[in-house]
């Protein structure tokens, strides 16, 4: 048994050859039916996501220029695509390196943002498709399973998903560096902005209790007011309530500074204190830098949430060698695995045929013991089986080091010795 | 009571190698090992002290290496309590290799092999005096590491750019309350610690004070704490500058601690 993957992702295709591509749940299952044909192709998955399109398959043939071909022909076919530019777009992995490349997607070490977890619910909700569809067997069990589990793994033994990549969310984090816990703590949105609006939902999840919302027009401040359950309050009455936030968010279009060092430094002083988080999104700036160095205020601009954003990012990048680090020993020990499983059959085979050979023998002598009580009868029985077990557990235990040393040429062998189908 | 001391060092070793594993993988696994070894070193310490109590027959606390093993266990203590109420592990990579190397310099040193300190146990104000002063002293040593943790964060935080420490310390509010209640707890202490001291003094020789480096280095050290308490409590100073206060005090402490020694005088004994 052989696994193929053959697919597209965002760092190999434009998204003009993946819009094409994409399957969605109906497409995915009907595909699957006629891609996976029982005989030589015995199981198959597809992960379809804005970032990628992969068909993973389980196949009793070995030859992988055919195995290749056989899906690229199929998705040409299937998506009406021409084969040179779908082949000019692709990737194929064969057997370790296909486990190994699962095993990186579900781990989101293949993502466009490494350590993002929606790629892990996607290839759960691939998996479940194929499993409805009736296309996946023991192989693709087995590797999505233990896709999963490296999946846990390097969440929780690297920080590859740790720190915040994104601006909105950077508030977030910042915020609970400085404050601890967000609960009961307050934001004032000064400006409405679309970004300041997005950083605002994730502090109110994060546990902000409440929200002050500025603007210079009322409907938006009313609108933000009433959607996020605060209170719309007077633009030009900004140092009235400066010292009630916790967390200023500052993203008006002015073109000057809103919030100057000397009403900061008042607001501090009537907050006795206490630290105060300002982060500044708009250009041109809207809070004074000079903010920045009074003691207790924390200042953050757009670049220096930028330059924080691209170290995180470096730091997952970095937290990423250590995953596949994980990866690395994780697919050989799946190698391992997959040998086993493909011994199970013969082992269990040739252990029948055995006990099978045994079995009708005594049935054929059985009438010449005459009569037998019901504990003669089992130890005849036990008697026989565990000869034959006794004689072939050297065989089998012989059967089963050529596989794990992968000498398939020894295991055809024996196969043939017993006469053993597949 | 040498090897149980080495076993307890042994697992204070552990316990701190697993640390600052922990804290520089982000290990959980680690950080477990971290604290059953330390529990385990702890259990041994407290069970070498007091076979020290009962069968030599003295307080284990009089000679300067049984000084420091004892200062090693209160620190555990320490550590101990703020790991408890606010969870931060991160404190245990500051304090265990400290606290192994206490208890190393202790083994180093040896205990002297005439029993000292017999005529001072029999009151118990001296015991009470000195115990008290240790744990003042842990407490004062859990605000120095958490003033020095806020003070890294905050620059961080000033400058924007942030180190792989960043990630790994508490908030700057959770290492301002440790560093407020333990300053606060160091105080009652040293206050208490101080005041037993006296009365055990004017019951002996009907001196209170004697004027000595130690009593000094005490004194100034027991303003200071004042002043930061008074100060963090009307908030007027917060942050920065009450942290480099922290830091300060604990200069100040090692002053009290192991600097008086070197200048003589009525405390040296050992």
């Amino acid at each position: 048994m052989s696994i193929v993957l053959v697919g597209v992702n965002h760092k190999t295709a434009p998204v003009e050859v993946r819009e094409l591509l994409a399957f969605s749940e109906e497409a995915c299952a009907a595909g699957l039916r006629t891609l996976v044909d029982g005989e030589i192709v015995r199981e198959g998955m597809i992960v379809s996501t804005c970032n990628r399109v992969e068909v993973l398959t389980a196949t009793t043939s070995e030859q992988t220029q055919e195995n290749q071909e056989r899906i690229t022909h199929f998705l040409s076919q299937y998506r009406h695509l021409p084969p040179d530019l779908f082949r000019d777009h692709s990737y194929s992995h064969f057997d370790d390196q296909a486990v190994r490349h699962v095993f990186r997607v579900a781990s989101s070490l293949d993502s466009m943002v490494v350590g993002e977890p929606q790629v892990l619910g996607q290839v759960r909700k691939a998996y479940s498709v194929a499993l409805e569809a009736g296309t996946a067997g023991r192989v693709l069990n087995r590797l999505i399973h233990q896709a999963f589990h490296v999946a846990k793994r390097v969440r929780s033994e690297t920080g590859i998903a740790a720190n915040a990549v994104s601006i909105s969310y950077m508030a977030v984090e910042l915020g609970k560096k400085i404050f601890g816990s967000l609960k009961g703590q307050s934001v004032l949105l000064v400006g409405a902005g679309e970004m300041a609006e997005l950083s605002a939902r994730h502090l109110i999840n994060a546990g902000v209790s409440r929200v002050l919302i500025a603007n210079r027009t009322a409907e938006a401040s009313d609108r933000l007011a009433k959607e996020f359950g605060g209170a719309a309050v007077n633009f030009d009455n900004l140092t009235d309530h400066l010292p009630d936030a916790d967390i200023v968010i500052c993203s008006t279009g002015a073109g000057e500074y809103v919030i100057t060092a000397a009403m900061a430094r008042e607001a501090l002083s009537r907050r006795r204190n206490r630290p105060a988080f300002f982060i500044d999104i708009s250009v041109p700036r809207n809070l004074d830098p000079a903010i920045g160095n009074l003691a207790n205020a924390f200042v953050f601009d757009i670049d220096d949430l930028e330059s924080v954003v691209s170290s995180n990012i470096r730091e997952r990048e970095r937290e990423a060698e250590r995953a596949e680090l994980i990866v690395d020993s994780e697919v050989m020990q799946f190698q391992q695995t997959l040998r086993v499983m493909e011994i199970g059959p013969s082992i269990g085979a040739l252990r029948q045929k055995l006990q099978d050979i045994a079995r009708s023998e005594m049935n054929r002598q059985r009438s010449r013991l005459g009569p037998l009580t019901l504990e003669q009868e089992a130890a005849i029985e036990a008697l026989l089986l565990s000869t034959v077990n006794k004689i072939s557990h050297p065989l089998i235990d012989r059967m089963r080091r050529s596989l794990e040393t992968s000498d398939r040429e020894s295991v055809e062998a024996w196969r043939n010795l017993f006469d053993l189908e597949d | 009571m040498k090897s149980l001391l080495l076993a307890v060092l042994a697992a204070y070793v552990v316990s701190a190698i697993h640390s600052v594993l922990a804290f520089v993988n982000k290990r959980r696994a680690l950080q477990r090992v971290s604290d059953w070894a330390m529990a385990i070193g702890f259990v041994l310490h407290t069970t070498a002290l007091a076979a020290d109590w009962f069968i030599d027959g003295h307080y284990p606390l009089f000679s300067f290496p049984e000084t420091l093993s004892f200062l090693a266990w209160t620190m555990v203590v320490g550590y101990a309590l703020v790991r408890y109420r606010y969870g931060a592990h991160a404190l245990g990579t500051f304090t265990l290799p400290e606290v192994s190397f206490l208890v190393f310099l202790a083994l180093l040193i040896g205990s002297p092999i005439t029993p000292q300190g017999v005529g001072f146990s029999d009151t118990w104000l001296f015991p009470v005096h000195t115990t008290l002063l240790l744990f003042a002293y842990a407490a004062f040593f859990a605000v120095f590491v958490a003033s020095v943790m806020y003070l890294l964060q905050e620059r961080e935080l000033k400058l924007k750019t942030f180190t792989a420490i960043f990630h790994r310390l508490p908030s700057l509010t959770t290492l301002n309350e440790i560093a407020t209640s333990a300053a606060a707890i160091g105080l009652a202490l040293l206050t208490l610690g101080i005041a037993t001291g006296m009365l055990w003094s004017s019951s002996r020789y009907g001196v209170l004070w004697h004027n000595d480096p130690k009593e000094i280095f005490a004194l100034l050290t027991w303003l200071l704490y004042l002043l930061l308490i008074v100060y963090r409590s009307t908030a007027h100073w917060r942050g920065r500058s009450a942290a480099w206060l922290g830091v300060a005090g604990f200069v100040l402490v090692l002053c009290t601690l192991f600097g008086a020694r070197w200048m003589g005088g009525y405390h040296v004994f050992g």
